[in-house]
C-alpha cells in the first residue's frame, strides 16, 4: 500500500487494557495492533462497548479508575508512550495528541467558558498571555465556522448548541496544531444534518493542518465518507483491519458482513434492515472460541473451540475468522450497488 | 436570574408572616392568664384577677383569632416581645444585649466549618479509599454520631476538668472586671476579641479566645463532619465527569485539574450545605451556650425555658427563625450567583 | 430484598451497626430481668442514698433507701449501683436500661408518626399539584424556618415536662423532611406509563396513591427514617439535658447527661473524679445513633448506587 512509504505517526502494538474490577478482570482491550500514518485517517469501529474508547484513552493513558494498561507498546513517533511518566505525557496531551470526546454536552466544563477552555491548552504548551490566547482562540473559533466569535469566547458551555459545542471542542482539540488527533464518536450524539457538517468540517481542517486521524465510531457510514484505512474491533480485539474500500466491497470477516449490512440509508429504499442479531457479550464472561460465534451466521464446531488469530489473507487485508472464503462468497452474492452508493 | 431574586424578595415578607403566625399559633396554646405573666414585669398583678383582666384586655389576649393575632403582630413590630423574668429586662433588651456574645460564637464557627470542612473534604477525594481517607471518614462518622451536649461535655471534661485549659463562660473574672466595669475599656463592636484587640488588651483578647475556643469546637464539628462528607463525594463524582478527563487531555495539570476544573465544580451543590450547616448552627447555639454557661441568647433560652419564662423563648424562636430565613433567601441566591447555568438563566 | 439483606450483611460498618443495634434490643426487652423495678412505675429510677454528689461504681444502696423499698414491697435483687450513681443518688445503671425502652419508643414513635405525616402531605401535594402543592410546600417551608431544636425547645416548653409533650414536639417539627421526600419520588413517578394507565382506566385517586405511587416511592423515606430514629433520641436527650424534657427521676438518657453536667469538671485536686456520671450515659447515646447512622448508610449506599463506596 503507498502508505508504507509514509512516516508512521502512531504504532500501537499488542496493547492490553485491564479493568480490575471487584466483580473480575474486564479485557476491555486485549492484544490490539494498528498504524496509524502522516497525514491520514484510521477508522476505529465497533458496537458499543468493544473498546473503542478505552484504546483511544490508553494512548493518552488517561485511563479511569480501575483501568491499567497490562502489555504492549504505544510508539508515537518512535517513543513508547507507556514508559513515559506523567510529566511527559502532559507535554504530549492536548500539544501532539488531542482528543475530541463523544459527549460534546458533558465534555466541556461548565464553569468556564469556552473561550477559557480552549484558551488553556495555548497557555499551558505555549505559554501564551491571555491576551495572545484570546485573540488566538477567536481565531480558532472562526476557523471552525462559530459565529460572532468574538461574543462566543465568553459565553459558557451551556449557552451553546450540541453542534456550536463539538465545534468548540474541535477548535480546543486543534489549538495546538496536534500531530495526531483522536476522535471518539464526534457526531453520535449529534442529529444528522449537523453530523454531516461536522463531517465535513473536520475533513477541510485535516486537510487544512495535516493531522493524523483516529475516527471511532460505531457507525460505518460515517467512516465511510473520512476514513483510509479501517480497523474493525469486536469485544476488545480488532477483527478485520484494511483500507476502506476492500472493507466496503469485500469484507472477508462476518461481524464486519453483518455491521454493513446494517448500515440505515436515507438514500435508498430498504428491503430489511438486519442488524446483527444476539447482543455484546458480557466483558467478565466472553465465549470460549471465537467471541463472535454465538451471533454468527457462518460458526462451526471449530470456531466454539478455537479462537481464530489475526491472519493477512489479502494483500494488507488482515482478518481474525475461520471461515474466511464461506465469507468472500457470501459477500459477492449480495449486491454490490448498494454498498457502493455508501463509498462513492 | 434577576427575576429569581425578585421573586424571592418577593415572597420574602410571606414566609416570615407566615413564621410569625406559625409561633403565634403555639404562643395561643397557652390560657390568656400565662400569655399575660410574659407582659408583666411584676408577677403580684396576676393575682389581682380585675387588674390582670384589666391587662389581658389591653393587650387583646383574649380576642378571636383575627383580631389577636393583629394585635400581637401590632405589638412585635414596636418590638415590644413582653418581660423576660429570667433577665429581668425587656424581651426585646434582653435580645440585644446578648446578641453579640451568640454572634462572635457563631461567626468564629463558620471559619473551621468552611476550612477543615471543605478542605478536608477535598483531601480526601483526591486520596481516594488511602489510609488518609479512611482516617478522616471514620473521625467523620463518629463525630456525626456524636451528640452536641455529650461532645460538649467531653470537650469541658478533659480541656477544663483535666488540663484546666479551657474554661467555661466568656471571660475570666478579672477580665470581666475590666470589661464592664472600667472606663477606660472601650466598646466598639460588641464582640470582646475585637474589642479587646483594640483597646490594645492583648490579654483580654487572649482571656476571651481561651473562653471562645471550646464553645466553637463543639458549635462546628458536626457540621464540619457532614460538610466534609458532602464534599468529599461531590468531589469525587465530579472527579469522574468527562469534562476534567477533557481537561487532563489537553495537557493540563493535575493540580490545576483537581483544584480549579474540578473544585470550582464541586464546590457548587457544597455551598448550599455550608449555608445550611452555618444555619443549622443555630440550633446548636442553645446546647453549646448551656454547656459552657457562655453567656449568650442560646443559654438565656435555655434557662428561660427551664423557669418557663414564655415570653423570652417565644422572642428567641422568632428572632432565631428570622435570621434562618434571611440566612437561607442568602444561601440560594449565593448558589444562583456561583451556578453560570443558573445565573445566566 | 434479598441482596440488600445480603449487602447488609456483608458491609463491616453495617455489621457493627446490625450488631449494636440487636444489643440494644435485647438490653429494651430483658430490662425487667436486667435491672428489676422498685418502683410501681418501672421508669421511676430508683435512688441508691440521699446523696446530692454523684457516688462511685459499686456504690451500696444506703439502709434508709433500702428501708423505703421494702416498704413498697418490691424484692430488692440488686444493691449496689454497678456504674454509680447521679446527682441526688439516682442509679445510673437502672436509668440507662430502662433508658434504653424509653429511647425506642421515643424514635419509633416520633419517627412513624413524623414519617406518616409527611407521607400523607407529601403526596397529597405531589399528587393533586397546583395550589394544593403550593400551599402545603409553603407550609412546609415556614415549619422549616424554626431550628429544629429550638422548635421542639419552644413547644415543649409552652407544653410542659413530660415525655409524651417531648414526642409531640418531635412530631410537630419533624415531619417537613418527607413530605419533601416523598413529594419529589410522586413527581417523577406520577408520570410513568402504569400511573397513566391506572388513571385511564378510572381508578380512583387515593387508590393510584396508596397502591401505585407509595410502594415504589417509600424506599428513600425508609432510609431517611432509619437515619432519623438516632437524630430523634438524640433531640430528645438534648431536651431533658436543658431541663425542658422528661420529668425529673424518669429513665431517660438524656436527664441521666443533665444529671452530670454540673459535676463534669470534678473537686478541685480530683478532675475527672465524676467520669462515670457522663461516660456510662454518653457511651449509651452514642452507640444508639451510631448504630442506626451505620445501617441507615448502609441503606442509602445500596438503594443509591450512584453514592456507592462513598461514606
Ligand atoms: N471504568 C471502567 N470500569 C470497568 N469497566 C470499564 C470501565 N470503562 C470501560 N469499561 C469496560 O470496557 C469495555 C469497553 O468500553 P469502551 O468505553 O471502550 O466501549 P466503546 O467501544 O467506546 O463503546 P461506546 O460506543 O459505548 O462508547 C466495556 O465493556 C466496559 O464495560
Ligand atoms: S471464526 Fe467462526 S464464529 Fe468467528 S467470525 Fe469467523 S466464522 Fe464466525
Ligand atoms: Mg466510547
Amino acid at each position: 500500500m503507498e502508505n508504507k512509504n509514509r512516516d508512521k505517526v502512531l504504532e500501537v502494538k499488542n496493547l492490553k487494557t485491564y479493568f480490575f474490577t471487584e466483580d473480575g478482570i474486564v479485557k476491555a482491550v486485549d492484544g490490539v495492533d494498528f498504524e496509524v500514518y502522516q497525514g491520514e485517517t484510521l477508522g476505529l469501529v465497533g458496537e458499543s462497548g468493544c473498546g473503542k474508547s478505552v484504546t483511544a484513552f490508553s494512548i493518552l493513558k488517561l485511563l479511569d479508575y480501575p483501568g491499567k494498561t497490562v502489555e504492549g507498546q504505544i510508539l508515537f513517533k518512535e517513543d513508547d508512550l507507556l514508559k513515559k511518566s506523567e510529566e511527559q505525557m502532559r507535554k504530549i496531551r492536548g500539544k501532539e495528541i488531542a482528543m475530541i470526546f463523544q459527549e460534546p454536552m458533558t465534555s466541556l466544563n461548565p464553569v468556564f467558558t469556552i473561550g477559557f477552555q480552549i484558551a488553556e491548552s495555548l497557555k499551558v504548551h505555549y505559554k501564551m498571555s491571555n491576551l495572545e490566547a484570546r485573540k488566538k482562540v477567536i481565531e480558532l473559533l472562526e476557523k471552525v465556522g462559530i459565529p460572532i466569535p468574538e461574543q462566543r469566547v465568553d459565553e459558557y458551555p451551556h449557552q451553546l448548541s450540541g453542534g456550536m459545542r463539538q465545534r468548540a471542542m474541535i477548535a480546543m482539540a486543534l489549538a495546538c496544531d496536534p500531530v495526531l488527533l483522536i476522535a471518539d464518536e464526534p457526531t453520535t450524539s449529534l442529529d444528522v444534518t449537523i453530523q454531516a457538517q461536522i463531517l465535513e468540517l473536520m475533513k477541510t481542517l485535516l486537510k487544512q493542518f495535516n493531522s493524523s486521524l483516529i475516527m471511532i465510531t460505531h457507525d460505518l457510514g460515517v467512516i465511510a465518507e473520512i476514513a483510509d484505512r479501517i480497523a474493525v474491533m469486536y469485544a476488545g480485539k480488532i477483527v478485520e483491519y484494511t483500507d476502506t474500500r476492500s472493507i466496503f466491497f469485500s469484507p472477508l470477516h462476518p461481524y464486519t458482513f453483518g455491521l454493513l449490512t446494517s448500515i440505515p440509508r436515507l438514500d435508498m429504499e430498504m428491503e430489511k434492515l438486519e442488524s446483527i442479531p444476539g447482543v455484546v457479550p458480557d466483558p467478565l464472561h466472553f465465549p470460549e472460541g471465537c467471541k463472535f460465534h454465538p451471533r454468527c451466521g457462518f460458526a462451526t464446531e471449530r470456531c466454539r473451540k478455537e479462537e481464530p488469530s489475526l491472519l493477512e489473507i489479502e494483500n494488507g487485508h488482515i482478518v481474525r475468522c475461520w471461515q474466511v472464503d464461506r465469507v468472500r462468497e457470501e459477500a459477492k452474492k449480495i449486491a454490490f450497488t448498494r454498498r457502493l452508493a455508501v463509498v462513492e | 436570574m434577576l427575576s429569581y431574586i425578585i421573586r424571592r424578595l418577593l415572597i420574602l415578607p410571606l414566609i416570615l408572616l407566615g413564621v410569625t403566625f406559625l409561633i403565634f399559633c403555639l404562643f395561643s396554646l397557652l390560657s390568656p392568664m400565662e400569655r399575660l405573666a410574659t407582659y408583666v414585669n411584676n408577677p403580684s398583678v396576676l393575682k389581682n384577677p380585675q387588674a390582670a383582666q384589666r391587662l389581658i384586655d389591653k393587650y387583646h389576649l383574649d380576642d378571636p383569632f383575627p383580631a389577636g393575632y393583629i394585635h400581637w403582630l401590632k405589638s412585635l413590630l414596636k418590638l415590644d416581645l413582653g418581660w423576660s423574668a429570667t433577665a429581668n429586662q425587656p424581651v426585646w433588651e434582653a435580645i440585644m444585649q446578648r446578641l453579640p456574645a451568640t454572634m462572635e460564637l457563631v461567626l468564629y464557627s463558620i471559619i473551621p466549618v468552611i476550612l477543615v470542612g471543605i478542605w478536608l473534604g477535598v483531601i480526601s477525594a483526591v486520596h481516594h479509599n488511602d489510609l488518609l481517607d479512611q482516617t478522616i471518614r471514620v473521625t467523620a462518622i463518629i463525630g456525626w454520631s456524636l451528640p452536641t451536649f455529650i461532645f460538649g461535655l467531653l470537650i469541658l471534661f478533659i480541656f477544663y476538668g483535666i488540663l484546666g485549659w479551657l474554661p467555661p463562660g466568656r471571660l475570666s473574672t478579672w477580665a470581666q472586671y475590666i470589661v464592664y466595669t472600667s472606663e477606660s475599656f472601650k466598646h466598639f463592636t460588641h464582640f470582646i476579641t475585637i474589642d479587646a484587640l483594640l483597646n490594645g488588651r492583648l490579654d483580654i483578647f487572649w482571656d476571651a479566645l481561651k473562653h471562645l475556643i471550646a464553645p466553637i469546637i463543639t458549635l462546628s464539628y458536626i457540621s464540619w463532619a457532614y460538610l466534609l462528607r458532602i464534599t468529599r463525594s461531590s468531589m469525587l463524582e465530579t472527579l469522574r465527569k468527562d469534562y476534567i478527563r477533557t481537561a487532563r487531555a489537553k495537557g493540563v495539570d493535575e493540580k490545576t485539574v483537581i483544584y480549579q476544573h474540578a473544585r470550582k465544580n464541586a464546590l457548587i451543590p457544597v455551598v448550599t450545605v455550608a449555608g445550611m450547616m452555618i444555619i443549622g448552627m443555630l440550633g446548636g447555639v442553645v446546647i453549646t451556650e448551656t454547656v459552657f454557661t457562655y453567656p449568650g441568647l442560646g443559654f438565656w433560652a435555655a434557662s428561660s425555658a427551664q423557669q418557663l419564662d414564655y415570653g423570652s423563648v417565644i422572642g428567641f424562636a422568632l428572632l432565631f427563625a428570622f435570621i434562618m430565613v434571611i440566612g437561607n433567601l442568602i444561601v440560594d441566591i449565593s448558589y444562583a450567583l456561583i451556578d453560570p447555568r443558573v445565573r445566566l438563566e | 430484598m434479598n441482596r440488600i439483606i445480603r449487602k447488609l450483611l456483608n458491609n463491616t460498618a453495617s455489621l457493627i451497626g446490625l450488631l449494636l443495634l440487636l444489643v440494644f434490643i435485647l438490653i429494651a426487652v430483658f430490662a425487667p430481668y436486667l435491672a428489676p423495678p422498685l418502683f410501681p412505675d418501672p421508669y421511676q429510677i430508683p435512688r441508691m442514698s440521699w446523696d446530692v454528689e454523684p457516688q462511685p461504681p459499686g456504690f451500696p444502696m444506703s439502709d434508709d433507701m433500702r428501708f423505703v423499698y421494702e416498704s413498697l414491697g418490691k424484692p430488692i435483687t440488686r444493691d449496689k449501683a454497678i456504674f454509680g450513681t447521679a446527682q441526688g443518688g439516682y442509679d445510673i445503671f437502672y436509668g440507662l436500661i430502662w433508658g434504653t425502652r424509653t429511647a425506642f419508643r421515643i424514635g419509633i414513635i416520633t419517627v412513624t408518626l413524623s414519617m406518616l405525616i409527611g407521607v400523607i402531605l407529601g403526596s397529597l401535594s405531589a399528587y393533586f399539584g397546583g395550589w394544593l402543592d403550593e400551599l402545603l410546600m409553603r407550609i412546609t417551608d415556614i415549619f422549616l424556618s424554626i431550628p429544629f431544636l429550638v422548635a421542639a425547645m419552644v413547644l415543649t416548653t409552652i407544653l410542659g415536662r413530660g415525655l409524651d409533650k417531648v414526642m409531640i414536639a418531635l412530631v410537630a417539627f419533624g415531619w417537613m423532611g418527607y413530605a419533601r421526600v416523598i413529594r419529589g419520588s410522586i413527581l417523577s413517578t406520577k408520570e410513568e406509563v402504569y400511573v397513566m394507565a391506572a388513571k385511564a382506566l378510572g381508578v380512583k385517586d387515593f387508590r393510584i396513591i396508596a397502591f401505585h405511587l407509595l410502594p415504589n416511592t417509600i424506599f428513600p423515606v425508609l432510609v431517611q427514617a432509619s437515619m432519623n430514629i438516632g437524630s430523634m433520641v438524640v433531640t430528645a436527650a438534648a431536651l431533658s439535658f436543658l431541663g425542658v424534657g422528661a420529668p425529673l427521676g424518669y429513665a431517660d438518657w438524656g436527664q441521666m447527661v443533665s444529671f452530670a453536667r454540673n459535676w463534669i469538671i470534678g473537686s478541685p485536686g480530683k478532675a475527672g473524679e465524676y467520669w462515670y456520671a457522663v461516660f456510662f450515659p454518653g457511651i449509651f447515646i452514642v452507640l444508639f445513633v451510631l448504630s442506626w447512622n451505620l445501617v441507615g448508610d448502609t441503606l442509602r449506599d445500596i438503594l443509591d448506587p450512584r453514592l456507592r463506596g462513598e461514606l
